[in-house]
Formats: C-alpha cells, sequence, structure tokens
C-alpha cells in the first residue's frame, strides 16, 4: 500500500498566474481522478508530482521519497504520460518501447522483449510494431505513450489526459489496461471527461483555478447533490434571464433546446423537475460557483 | 494570391536564422579574400585593386557556385514545406489559386535566395574598410567603388543563376517531392558547367563553350580575358555581348522548365500506389498479465541506458536527410579531389598515404565540422521538439549518461564518416595499383588529429546548447567559437594553442621522420583538450534543463540541490585533473619553450632596427678558414656543435670590435682569445667583442664557437622541425651566430615600417656600374666570408648517417656513435647542409665524381632516373660551361616539413615530398623531376663557381642561369621541339602570374630584386628564346667566358653588368634588340593569329594564308603598359595535327605591321597554325596565338 501524500503545494508562475494555491491531498492505492476545467492547475500538479517543475512552497511524499529532494528516487516508480506526447521520427515503435525499458531498469534483453510485446498486445499496436512510429495516427501515438507509463512497475501512474483522440474502443481497452495495474499503485488521471472518473475512479479531486475545491469519493460528491438537483428544458432566449434568477450548474442542448440544471436546496417551481444528480453536476457545480453560464 | 505567397514566403523565411547564417558565411568568405592574401578566391589579384569590379564580380560568379546550396535549401522549403508539415490537404482544399501558390512560392524564394549572396557585397565593403585601417594591406590596394559593379552584378549572374536553379530545384521538388532528388538536379547544373569547361580549353569552341556554361563564370572570364588591370579596376560586368546572351538563353531555358513544372502542378493528391503489407500475422504467445520484472538500478543500468540512447541518438543523425545530403556532398568533393590526383607540374605523386589524409582533411573537414555543430544543436532539442521530453525526463536516468550518449553519438558519426572517407582513399590507393597502404598511418592520424577534435568539440557545443538554452542562438554560438574565437585570438595577438579550442601543435606524417617533432605536444594537448571536453558534458550534464524550462540561474540551483555528491566529487576530481595538465603544458609551451607572439616579434624587430642599424656596415673581419665538429643526438633531438675558424681582416682598417647575432635556443659560448665582452643584450641576441689588440689588415685570429641546441620538453607549436628523430637537417647559418647586423630582421612591408615611424626599405641596392663596397658582399654568404675551405667532423647515432660537405676521409665507430670526417675539395662559399638519417646510399660514378643519392628505403622508385639527371647535367654543363671541381654530387633526401630543393656546394637537399614520390612510371623522357636535379647541379657552377654581388639582378646570374642551364638539358634530351613548349609555360606562368601580384614593383631582369617570378620565370623564358634567336652555342659561350672570368674569384663579385659585358659580342647586331628589351626592359607580346585558311593549288599543293596580328608592350616601372610599334623576327608554323605535336612548317619572319597576312605553300593539308609556335616570347595570352586552319570559301 503506497501513500502519496502532498502538503501545502504552492507554484506561481513568472507571469503571475497561480497555477498551485496551497494544495494538500492524500491518495492512496487505486484510481484517482482528477477534474478540473483548462487552466485549473491538473498539468501543473502533475508535471510537479512528475519531478518535471519545481514547487515554490510544500512537500510531496511518496511513501518515503522525498520529491523534490529525490527526485531520481521517485523516478525509478513513477509512470507518467503527459499532456502531449510526441514520438522521435525514424523509431519504430517496438524500439521506442525497448528504450523506455531502458531507462526503467529492465536491463535484460530478454525481460524487455516479453515487456514490449505485452505492452505492444495490450495497446493494440502489435502489427505495426515495425513501422516508425512517426507515420502513426494521433491515436496511435497516444496508445505508444499509454504502453511507456505502464513499464518499469511503477508504484505511482500519472496519466495527463490520457484519453484524449482515442476511438470509443480504445479508451475502454485503455481504461481496462489502466484497472488491471490501478488496484496496486497509486493511478493518478486527469480528464476533462466526467464520466471516466465514474467508470474507473474510487477517488477524486476536483480543481479549480489552483485550489482543491473537492475530494473524495465520487459517490460521496453525488450524494450530497441527492434532491438538490433540478432540470429543465427552456428556450434559448429565456437562458439570460434564467442565469439572473437560479443557480445554473449547468445547460447543454436537448434537441436543440437548452436543458439547464440548477442547484437549489428546494423545489424552485416554474416547471422544474428534480433529477437525480451525476458526477457532472458535482463537477459543474464545484467549478462553477459565481453562477455563471458555462 | 501571389502576393500573399510571395510575402508570406518571404515573412517565414526572414524569421529562419538560415538566410542570415548564409549572408554571413558569404560575407565573412569575401571579407577574408578582401581583407588578407591569405584567402584567395579564384584568380590572382596582385596589381588589381583588391576591390575592384573584377574581383568582385570574380567573387560573386564563384561564390554563387556555393549559392546552390542556398537556392536549394530555399527552394526545397518553398516546394515541400506544407507537405512536410502535412498542412497541404488543409491548404489545397481553401480556394486558392494555383498559379498565385505556385509562382507565390517560387519568386518569393527566389528574392530569398538572392539575399545571402548580398553577403559577398558586404564582405567586400567591410573588407576594404576594415583592412586598410587596421594596416592588414596598404590603403593603395583599394579603389573605389562602383554602384554598377553591384546592380549588374546582381541582375547579370545573382538573379538569374538564382533562378535557373531554383527553376530546376522546385520543379524536381515538387514532382518528386523530395529534397534529396532536388539536389541530384541542382548537380546537374553543374555537370553542365563543367562540360562547358571542357568546350571552352579548345579556343576554337569557347564561344559555345562560354554560352553553354549554366553561371555565365566561364562566359565571363572570357569577356575579360584582354583586360588589363586598369581595365579590370573600372570596367563592371555589362549587359553586352555573350554575356548578355548566355544569360537570355538560360532565363528561357528556365522559364521552359517553371512553365512546364507549373503545367504538372496539380493540388490533387495523386493516387499513391498502396504497397501490399507484407505483414504475416504472425504467431505469438498470448500474455494476459503484466509481466512483472524487477526494475534494477545498479552500474549496468546505466551503461545500459548509455547504450540505448546513443543508439536512438545515432540512428536518427544517420537517417536524417541533412546528415545525407552532408554526407554526399562531401564524398563528391572528396571523390573529385582524389580524381583529380596529386599532380606537381604536371606529373602525378603515388597516393602516398599522407597525401589520401591530406585530401580527406581538405575537402571533408568542413563538412564534418557543420555535421558536429548542425546535429548538437539536434540532438540536444531534438525530445523537446518531438514533445517526447517530458516522459524521458521523468524516467529514472542521470542526464550525464543522456548527454554522454548524444556526445558520443555525434563523435562517432564524425569518425564513422571519416573512416568511410579512408575506406574510399584506400579504395583509391588500390585501384592506382598502389599497395604501400599505412593503416597505421591513418589510424594514428585518426587519433592523433581526428577523434580530440571531435570530442572536444561535440562536449563544447552541447555544452554551448545547454547552457544557451535556444537552438539558433546556439548555432550561432558555436559558429562563433569555431570561426571566429581564433580571429579575436589572432588580433588579441594571443597565440597560445591552449586557448584555442582542439588546438595544439601540428603533427605531418613524413616517410622519413614519422610524425615527427609535435607528437609528444600533440598528445598533451589532446589530453588538455580532452579533459576540457569532459568538463564541459560534464558541466552540461548539471545543468540539463530537465522537465519546464528554467532559467539558467534556477538551473543552477536545481543542480546544486539534486546533483549527487558523487557527481560533484567526479567533476571536481575531473578539474583538478585538467588543471594539473593544463599547468604541465603551461609549463612546457610557456615557461620552457618561450615563444614570441607576431606582435612582439614585430616590436623585436623594430626595437632591434632602431637600435643596431647604426651597427651595419662597420668593419668586420670575414670567415677564411673553419673546422665543424657537429654531435647530432637524434633521439633526445639535441645538437652540439664546435666551430673552430679563422677570422682575417679583408679590410683596409684596423678592426678592434666583433659584433654577433646569435640565437639564444642554440647557447652559444665563445671562446675569442685576446677579448672582452662589451656588449650583451640577451633580447636582441647581440654580442659585441672588443679585441684587446686590434685586427690589423691582413692579420687573422683563430676563434671556437661552441653551440647546443637541447631540446626540452615541447612547444607550443610544432617544434624544430630540422633536428628531428630521423632526417635532421641544418645549415651552418642555423648553427653558428652570424656576423655584424642581421640585416634580415628588419622589418619589410612598407604600410607596417610606416606604422613604426620607420622609412620604406630598399629591397636591394641598386645596381651600380662600377661598384666597390656594394659588390665586396654576395647574397649567399652576405659577406661573412668567401671562397673557403671547410671541414667537418660529425657524429650521430649509430643507426644514422650523418652527411657534410665534400669529401669522406675517414669513417669510425666510437661507442654506440657513428663518426665522419669530411672536407672539400676545393674552396667554396661557406655555404653548408648537415643531415643525418637512416639512409640508403645510391652510387655512380661519372669521370672520377661520385654521384650518390641518400634516400629513405621507402622511396627507391625514382632513385636510377634522378642518377641519369646528375650524370646528365654534369655531362652538359661541364662541356658547355667548364669543369666540376668536387669530387663527389650529393642529392640528398630530407622530411617533407619543407618542399624544396636547395643547392649547397656538393650537396643537394631535396624534399621527399616531391621526387621521391613522383610517379615517374609511364615518363619516357624527359619530366620536372630531371629539371629540379638538372636546375640545383646548375647551381653548382651558377652560385657556387660564380654568385652575384648582393644587389639588383645579383639572381640572374644563379636562378635565371640555373633554370636556363635546366632547360637546356632538356633540351638536348629530345630532338621534339614541341616537347620543350610543356616545360617553358610553366615558367611564362609563373611569370605573368607572378607580375600580376607584384606589390612594389616590376623590374627588368637585369635588375632584378630577387622576384622569383621574373629570375626563375622571366630569366628562364628569356634566356631560352635568346638561345633560340642567335644559337646555343653563342649564350653558352657568353656564360662560360663570364664564368671564367670570376669563377671562385674574390671578391668584387660580378654584377648582371658584367654579364652584359660578356653577351655583348655574341649578339649580332641585328639582334641587340632583343638585349635591350627583354634584360634591360619590360617587354610583352600580344601575338594573335586572327584567322588561318587553305585553299587546293592547281599543282596538288596547298597554300595556307594567315591573318596575323602582333603587338608589343612595354611597361614601365610603375607598371603603365604601352603598345609600341612592332618591328620584330617572330616564328610562324603551321601543325600537322590537332594535337599541335608535329610542327610540319616553321619560319621566321619580320613583323613590321600590326596586322599581316602570310601565304605559305605547301605538300599537305595542315591541322593548325600558329604565330609563334613553340611558344618562346613572353605573351600575354598565348591561347590565341594557334587556330585550326579551315577550307577557304
Amino acid at each position: 500500500m503506497s501513500i502519496l501524500k502532498i502538503e501545502n503545494l504552492s507554484k506561481t508562475y513568472p507571469n503571475g498566474v497561480k497555477a498551485l494555491d496551497n494544495v494538500s491531498i492524500e491518495i492512496t492505492n487505486g484510481m484517482f481522478g482528477l477534474l478540473g476545467p483548462n487552466g485549473a492547475g491538473k498539468s501543473s500538479l502533475m508535471r510537479t508530482l512528475a519531478t518535471l517543475q519545481e514547487a515554490d512552497s510544500g512537500s510531496a511524499f511518496l511513501d518515503d521519497i522525498n520529491i523534490f529532494q529525490e527526485p531520481e528516487e521517485l523516478r525509478k516508480v513513477l509512470g507518467y504520460l503527459p499532456q502531449e506526447f510526441g514520438v522521435y521520427p525514424r523509431i519504430t515503435a517496438e524500439q521506442l518501447l525497448d528504450h523506455m525499458c531502458v531507462l526503467k531498469g529492465i536491463t535484460k534483453k530478454s525481460e524487455r522483449k516479453e515487456m514490449v510485446t505485452y505492452l505492444l498486445d495490450k495497446v493494440n499496436l502489435y502489427d505495426k510494431r515495425n513501422k516508425s512510429v512517426k507515420g502513426f495516427s494521433g491515436g496511435m501515438k497516444q496508445r505508444v505513450g499509454i504502453a511507456q507509463a505502464l513499464i518499469g512497475n511503477p508504484k505511482l501512474i500519472i496519466v495527463d489526459e490520457p484519453t484524449a483522440g482515442l476511438d470509443p474502443g480504445e479508451r475502454n481497452r485503455f481504461y481496462n489496461l489502466l484497472a488491471d495495474v490501478g488496484q496496486e499503485v497509486i493511478v493518478i488521471l486527469s480528464t476533462h471527461i466526467v464520466d471516466d472518473v465514474r467508470e474507473l475512479c474510487t477517488n477524486m479531486a476536483i480543481m479549480n483555478l489552483g485550489n482543491l475545491v473537492f475530494q473524495g469519493a465520487p459517490q460521496t460528491a453525488i450524494d450530497e447533490l441527492k434532491g438538490k438537483v433540478y432540470q429543465k428544458i427552456i428556450s434559448r432566449g429565456e437562458l439570460e434571464e434564467y442565469g439572473k434568477n437560479f443557480p445554473i450548474i449547468s445547460n447543454k442542448m436537448v434537441g436543440g433546446q437548452p436543458l439547464i440544471h440548477v442547484f437549489s436546496e428546494s423545489n424552485p417551481g416554474s416547471g422544474f423537475e428534480q433529477v437525480a444528480p451525476n458526477l457532472e453536476d458535482v463537477f459543474f457545480s464545484k467549478i462553477n460557483t459565481q453562477n455563471v453560464i458555462v | 494570391m501571389f502576393k500573399i505567397f510571395f510575402s508570406s514566403e518571404l515573412k517565414y523565411t526572414l524569421k529562419q536564422p538560415m538566410v542570415y547564417i548564409f549572408m554571413f558565411l558569404m560575407a565573412l568568405m569575401t571579407f577574408g579574400a578582401t581583407a588578407s592574401d591569405s584567402v584567395q578566391i579564384g584568380g590572382s589579384v596582385g596589381n588589381i585593386l583588391k576591390n575592384s569590379p573584377f574581383v568582385i564580380t570574380t567573387f560573386v560568379t564563384i561564390l554563387l557556385l556555393f549559392g546552390l546550396l542556398i537556392a536549394a535549401a530555399f527552394f526545397n522549403n518553398a516546394a515541400l514545406r506544407d507537405y512536410n508539415n502535412n498542412f497541404n490537404e488543409i491548404l489545397f482544399s481553401t480556394p486558392l489559386s494555383k498559379s498565385g501558390y505556385f509562382f507565390g512560392r517560387f519568386f518569393g524564394a527566389l528574392i530569398l535566395s538572392t539575399i545571402p549572396i548580398l553577403g559577398v557585397f558586404i564582405g567586400v565593403i567591410l573588407g576594404s574598410w576594415v583592412a586598410p585601417l587596421a594596416g592588414w594591406e596598404d590603403a593603395e590596394r583599394f579603389g573605389p567603388f562602383y554602384l554598377e559593379t553591384f546592380v549588374n552584378n546582381y541582375f547579370l549572374f545573382i538573379l538569374p543563376n538564382m533562378f535557373i536553379a531554383g527553376t530546376i530545384i522546385y520543379s524536381m521538388a515538387i514532382a518528386f517531392r523530395s529534397t534529396v532528388i532536388s539536389f541530384v538536379g541542382a548537380m546537374g547544373l553543374i555537370v553542365v558547367y563543367l562540360v562547358s569547361g571542357s568546350f571552352m580549353s579548345d579556343i576554337d569552341n569557347e564561344t559555345i563553350g562560354a554560352l553553354l556554361d549554366t553561371f555565365g563564370i566561364r562566359t565571363y572570364s572570357l569577356e575579360t580575358k584582354y583586360y588589363t588591370p586598369i581595365e579590370k579596376n573600372t570596367l563592371s560586368p555589362s549587359f553586352m555581348g555573350l554575356l548578355l546572351w548566355n544569360r537570355l538563353l538560360w532565363i528561357v531555358i528556365g522559364s521552359g522548365i517553371l512553365a512546364a513544372s507549373y503545367m504538372r502542378f496539380s493540388f490533387l493528391e495523386k493516387n499513391k500506389k498502396v504497397k501490399e503489407s507484407k505483414d504475416k500475422k504472425e504467431e505469438r504467445v498470448e500474455v494476459s498479465t503484466m509481466p512483472k520484472f524487477a526494475p534494477s538500478f545498479a552500474s549496468n543500468t546505466n551503461w545500459a541506458q548509455f547504450k540505448s540512447f546513443f543508439y536512438t541518438n545515432f540512428t536518427s543523425i544517420r537517417k536524417s536527410v541533412t546528415f545525407k545530403i552532408l554526407f554526399v556532398f562531401s564524398a563528391i568533393l572528396l571523390v573529385t579531389r582524389l580524381w583529380n590526383g596529386f599532380s606537381y607540374f604536371g606529373l602525378q605523386s603515388y597516393p602516398l598515404t599522407y597525401e589520401i589524409i591530406g585530401a580527406i582533411d581538405g575537402s571533408t573537414t568542413l563538412f564534418i565540422i557543420i555535421i558536429l555543430v548542425f546535429f548538437s544543436g539536434e540532438l540536444i532539442w531534438r525530445d523537446r521538439e518531438q514533445k517526447i521530453n517530458e516522459v524521458i525526463d521523468a524516467s529514472p536516468h542521470s542526464s550525464i549518461i543522456s548527454l554522454s550518449a548524444k556526445a558520443l553519438s555525434l563523435v562517432t558519426i564524425a569518425s564513422l564518416l571519416n573512416w568511410f572517407f579512408i575506406f574510399c582513399g584506400i579504395i583509391y590507393q588500390l585501384a592506382n595499383g598502389y599497395t604501400r597502404i599505412e593503416l597505421d598511418v591513418y589510424l594514428i592520424d585518426f587519433f592523433m588529429t581526428k577523434f580530440p577534435i571531435y570530442f572536444v568539440w561535440s562536449g563544447v557545443m552541447i555544452m554551448i546548447q545547454v547552457l544557451i538554452n535556444n537552438k539558433y542562438v546556439g548555432y550561432f554560438a558555436s559558429i562563433f567559437v569555431i570561426f571566429f574565437w581564433s580571429i579575436v585570438l589572432l588580433m588579441s595577438d594571443i597565440s597560445s594553442n591552449m586557448l584555442e579550442i582542439g588546438a595544439g601543435p601540428s603533427v605531418r606524417y613524413s616517410d622519413i621522420s614519422g610524425f615527427g617533432p609535435g607528437v609528444e605536444g600533440a598528445i598533451w594537448f589532446n589530453t588538455y583538450w580532452g579533459l576540457f571536453g569532459l568538463i564541459c558534458l560534464a558541466i552540461a550534464g548539471g545543468l540539463w534543463n530537465r522537465g519546464s524550462s528554467s532559467s539558467l540561474k534556477e538551473r543552477i540551483a536545481i543542480m546544486n540541490k539534486q546533483v549527487p555528491k558523487a557527481f560533484k566529487m567526479g567533476i571536481s576530481a575531473l578539474v583538478v585533473v585538467w588543471l594539473g595538465v593544463a599547468g604541465f603544458v603551461y609549463y612546457n609551451t610557456q615557461v620552457l619553450n618561450e615563444y614570441m607572439s607576431s606582435d612582439e616579434r614585430e616590436q623585436l624587430s623594430v626595437d632591434y632596427e632602431k637600435k643596431f642599424k647604426k651597427y651595419e656596415g662597420v668593419d668586420l673581419p670575414k670567415i677564411t678558414d673553419i673546422k665543424y665538429y657537429i654531435d647530432i643526438f637524434p633521439k633526445q633531438r639535441d645538437v652540439h656543435v664546435k666551430a673552430l675558424m679563422t677570422l682575417t681582416n679583408e679590410t683596409d682598417n684596423p678592426i678592434d670590435s666583433i659584433h654577433y647575432n646569435y640565437t639564444k635556443t642554440w647557447n652559444p659560448e665563445f671562446n675569442i682569445p685576446n677579448s672582452e665582452l662589451v656588449f650583451d643584450d640577451e633580447y636582441f641576441e647581440y654580442r659585441i667583442y672588443k679585441l684587446r689588440k686590434a685586427l690589423q689588415p691582413g692579420e687573422s685570429i683563430d676563434i671556437e664557437i661552441q653551440t647546443k641546441y637541447i631540446t626540452e620538453g615541447f612547444q607550443n607549436g610544432t617544434g624544430n622541425t630540422s633536428v628531428v628523430e630521423n632526417g635532421t637537417f641544418f645549415n651552418n647559418m642555423s648553427i653558428l651566430p652570424t656576423l655584424g647586423y642581421n640585416a634580415g630582421v628588419e622589418l619589410s612591408d612598407k604600410t607596417t615600417r610606416k606604422k613604426y615611424d620607420l622609412a620604406p626599405k630598399k629591397r636591394m641596392p641598386e645596381l651600380e656600374v662600377n661598384c666597390s663596397k656594394n659588390c665586396m658582399s654576395n647574397y649567399l654568404s652576405n659577406g661573412h666570408s668567401d671562397y673557403i675551405n671547410a671541414e667537418t667532423v660529425i657524429s650521430t647515432s649509430s643507426d644514422q648517417l650523418a652527411v657534410a660537405p665534400g669529401s669522406l676521409l675517414k669513417e669510425w665507430k666510437e661507442g654506440d656513435r657513428n663518426y665522419y670526417h669530411y672536407k672539400v675539395d676545393h674552396i667554396s662559399q661557406d655555404f653548408y647542409s648537415f643531415i643525418s638519417a637512416r639512409f640508403e646510399v645510391a652510387t655512380r660514378e661519372w669521370n672520377g665524381v661520385d654521384i650518390e643519392v641518400y634516400y629513405d628505403k621507402k622511396h627507391e622508385v625514382n632513385i636510377d632516373m634522378m642518377l641519369d639527371a646528375v650524370e646528365r647535367s654534369l655531362t652538359y654543363y661541364s662541356e658547355n660551361f667548364g669543369p666540376y671541381y668536387h669530387k663527389q654530387c650529393r642529392v640528398i633526401e630530407f622530411p617533407r616539413y619543407s618542399t624544396f630543393a636547395q643547392a649547397f656546394p656538393g650537396t643537394m637537399p631535396y624534399s621527399e615530398s616531391f621526387g621521391f614520390v613522383t610517379n615517374l612510371e609511364d615518363e619516357s623522357d624527359n619530366n620536372v623531376i630531371d629539371a629540379v636535379i638538372a636546375h640545383e647541379m646548375a647551381h653548382q657552377w651558377w652560385a657556387h663557381q660564380v654568385v652575384g654581388a648582393d644587389m639588383q639582378g645579383g639572381t640572374m646570374m644563379s636562378e635565371s642561369f640555373s633554370e636556363y642551364s635546366s632547360l637546356m638539358t632538356m633540351k638536348n634530351m629530345t630532338d621534339d621541339p614541341m616537347k620543350m613548349r610543356d616545360f617553358i609555360k610553366y615558367d611564362h606562368d609563373r611569370y605573368l602570374r607572378g607580375r600580376g601580384q607584384e606589390r612594389i614593383k616590376e623590374q627588368p631582369l637585369y635588375k632584378v630584386e630577387n622576384q622569383q617570378y621574373i629570375h626563375y620565370g622571366k630569366g628562364s623564358v628569356i634566356l631560352y628564346a635568346l638561345q633560340d634567336y642567335i644559337g646555343e652555342d653563342s649564350v653558352n659561350k657568353a656564360m662560360r667566358t663570364f664564368l671564367d672570368e670570376f669563377k671562385y674569384r674574390k671578391p668584387p663579385y660580378p654584377t648582371s653588368l658584367d654579364f652584359m659585358r660578356h653577351l655583348d659580342p655574341v649578339v649580332p647586331d641585328s639582334m641587340k634588340y632583343l638585349v635591350d628589351e627583354w634584360f634591360k626592359e619590360i617587354t610583352l607580346y600580344d601575338n594573335r593569329l586572327k584567322e588561318a585558311k587553305y585553299t587546293e593549288l592547281p599543282n596538288g599543293k596547298y597554300e595556307v594564308t594567315l591573318q596575323l596580328e602582333t603587338t608589343k608592350i612595354k611597361a614601365d616601372s610603375l607598371g603603365k603598359e604601352t603598345k609600341v610599334a612592332m618591328n620584330d623576327w617572330v616564328d610562324i608554323g603551321l601543325f600537322a595535327d590537332a594535337d599541335e605535336k608535329d610542327l610540319m612548317y616553321q619560319k621566321r619572319v619580320k613583323f613590321n605591321q600590326p596586322q599581316m597576312e602570310f601565304k605559305i605553300i605547301v605538300d599537305s593539308i595542315p591541322a593548325k597554325a600558329g604565330i609563334d609556335p613553340r611558344h618562346i616570347l613572353i605573351d600575354r595570352v598565348y591561347k590565341d596565338n594557334i587556330k585550326t586552319v579551315k577550307q577557304a570559301e
């Protein structure tokens, strides 16, 4: 059982943007979802944990590894897939993964071979193993990225928006793979696809503007909203007026007309009907505290 | 639409560094060529202003050849950028116009590709401005600029050439979507250019050739062939004549290509043939659960990571198109270089290993450096550019491992290239039937001179890229360090190799003395730089920007925090070792073996002159007898000398002090009886001994001087190449102090002298009719002595043989050393060389004279021919000039640190690098090796039996006479007059090229001021022509009687006027004008055959009509040329064959009109006709003297 303990992490960029604002969190084995809108600080947090960025203050420990003092130790037990993952041109998928195996300390050739074969098979690229990665589509590259993150028995796997660009089939395959390994290690998964978190994660956090605005189990969050979410289909022209009068959590188009969700302790009347809250409502209610129509 | 693409093309590319880098390089080259004489781009400069329109145009046309590379870069980019960035589909689905896109891109690239060439102008302008200011060149060597030069060059050459190259490159790039193929297209243009060259070489086809030249280079040189210096200095290329036609022709061809390409071009994707997938579905074991392997992080992990990094880096270079192109280019250069062979005056040297190494260095070094610079940036920035950096950075490896792997892959790629070139070289050697392939020399040279350079540069450039943290600024810094740092050092007057990255003593392989005296120093310097490279890598490893980019300051903070102690300790240890080595190198190169920087040396010359000039001309005794005791220690590279000499006062006044100039490094000890050292200046190395009792006229004293040359440690430079392990070679001037003030120390350059308030220095005393004092010394021994006896006891190590002048009286062994006692058989000038090496000796006897060739055992192939040449010379010279007075005649090989042959009395040291290694297998008769031997042999008469006084015209009697004598031995070997033309042409060329580069003023032959182009080139041609006009016997008679009068005679030494006195009686009155015009004036001819036609006569014979044009030109001392009336005898002739081998008809006719017609009746149709068919007159342009004879209409 590993514990990732983050305390009072802060980071301000030279341009003044506060990427992390006194973030403290404790994460244990299993899949951990990190939700947040663009620019919330997810990537900053993940890169800091992946030893790629210095924090201004605070500490982070994986068990007894002090991540900031001993980045080298953390890297030995880290699997990382960044948001943008490119590949070397003129190198095949197999060669690339083999290279990563070496970097992650698998020195025996036979072991590497087995590992690479397994991974290529799992990400469905075995047939393409001798092709130059440069010719791969975005999704295929992403799959190579996923494969490399799993190499070397990592205790901590950080994946930053891993399913972007994957088709639904690939996405499922990826989550199955992640779930396989996620039993015994810490997997931090950042995404803005709320359903992914609900399906996969036992724990989650929501970030906004560098702050942690929620952490806990997804179901807990949903339970908190139980009986407090109401929905109504309105016409487009009414949207602005509703926005003024009701705490709108979200609006999305259904059959060409806006379907709004509002947060309310009691039934707001005027045609609203109560719905069972989902994680998306949690997400929007947590980040949309200014009641702006999103 | 056109405008959009046009301007976006400009904007896009102007933001890239490429334009500026190319422009900078162009400017750099022409700056160098303008501001100094050491950089030469095309053609001669000399009399012509350094920034004349002609020179600028030459720069432009020549550099436009390199401009092909630029065109290739820009046009490829314009054609392929969208495809390469996968943007084509987006772009082509928008409603854009085909012509706008196609031509917008093309013309954008066209304009862009001309911009870097403007660097040529910038370089010239800057050079012309800086050079006079900095004192590198005389201000007089620069003239005004003409706007027309720049404008016309742009529209005549730059724009059209880029257009023509562009149409081909752009069209091919678009058609094949391949950079490499379009490069090949550009190569095609070069082929056409080369073909045009072969047309040009035949004067009959030169118009076709000039039209065919893709780049107009040869067209321009044809147009300017008859330009006088004044024309070259003022006229810009113009839109006229052949040049205009050539340009129009090629623009039309280019437009055709472009139009065809436009018609073919389409936005639609071509249907690609889908290759059938060959991948078979393989059977494989399904692994359902993730294999669990415990990662291990031991030292073998580092090694595995290093290997894996190395492999990926290396592959990425090897597979990159840039690498392939650079590789192909350097390979092409090397192949061309090898194809041309190693020629020396029309002969080929054997492809010796060191020659191959030289060829490889010459043609590929620049490319290897470019590869190192380019890929250092590529490798450092690759991860970031491919966006894989975060994954790699977050993996558990240490930065130093990945950086070392990058460095090693750079070093490896450079090394592999070098080895590939060596492989090509070996193939070349074998293909030429040469089997003495010295793999060890290749290997050692690689490890001594290549590998360390690759290594330190890789380390330095990786550090630069890491520190600067911006790829292009990094490139700029790298280029600065490579090319400019040495200029900065030069300007700061620092010549220590310890500050010039990768520098060290040069090692040059010689078959005789191996890698020579620089080896020890080179090894230490290599160690020093190797460690420096490691430190750079370590610094880079510590400061490597891992993760998101941060400033250098942050990175230093991170380094302090994160870099493990052991690593820091390692670096510290490295630095300590490096400092130790640096200290040792410093001690050796700055303390143990001091040297002067060039500024210091210059200052020394100035101060020496100011301080001691007053002693010039003080009465000094002369050496009248000398005995040398020389011990050479080849292993230690030491020499001990003892000289016992008699000094005699031959002046009319008593002498009470003796002045000496000495060399500190030879540690002299003087033993002058009854004298006192009254002045000693160690800095200027000047001493004065005062004699207690003045030496009266005619009185002598015996003195002893000892010197010791001791080699200690190693030097900043190569070190003394005349004292080496095998092949020690020095002369008596360098081992002993010299008497009196040494005017040779004085600065000679006018501008430099001006800088130090020194009046311009006369090159030589003026020729005097009745000279007294100035004729008392000759230019060989500078008045220290005249013809004297000399005796030498010389010893060397037991494996070597030592040679000194004269007959070997005795030879013995003492301990493990060989001793030899030599004595000259006849008094000679005190001008001797001493040599020691492991020699083989070939001997032959000729009329009581021992002909001996001392050579290295690897060089036995031409020895017989050399013996023949010596014998032939002895025969001709003793028959025609008089007896040979020595009992032996030695040709002695010395290492190739110098390339010359020189004549000392009875001995002729001859460099190994020509003659001994020249391939004479196919040479049935006379050749330049014979010529060189014959020349040096002739010096035994002309220089050693009679030598000119040290004044104007002095060298005519040694160099011109020797070169003439040599030509005469050639002439006597062959009956074929046309063979001689092949020889004389080198002398003609030497003279005409030389006079174009004269910096002070050209003298007539009889006043030659040791100007080589005059005394060798013009002197031999004139004397040869003279014997053709007045007869061989007459000329030889004049020389002989002159020799008889002055042979071994005490001073006064003869002047050129003395020879003219002997020449006069042998010249018939009708030919007297030749003596004046050729010897006392500067006279050139411009003969031309305008037309040659034949008609068949009724009697079956043929009448050939020649239209001839002749001009005689006289140049005054300032170089101004005037045409004078012609009233001269000149040959006309007919050739039976087109190769001009068979001169079927020849007649000397009088020319008294500028245009004349001659009719000749012959039995058969001649192939060619000509004026001066044997090329004996000095003709500004000889090519137009001969033409094919055509049938009259």
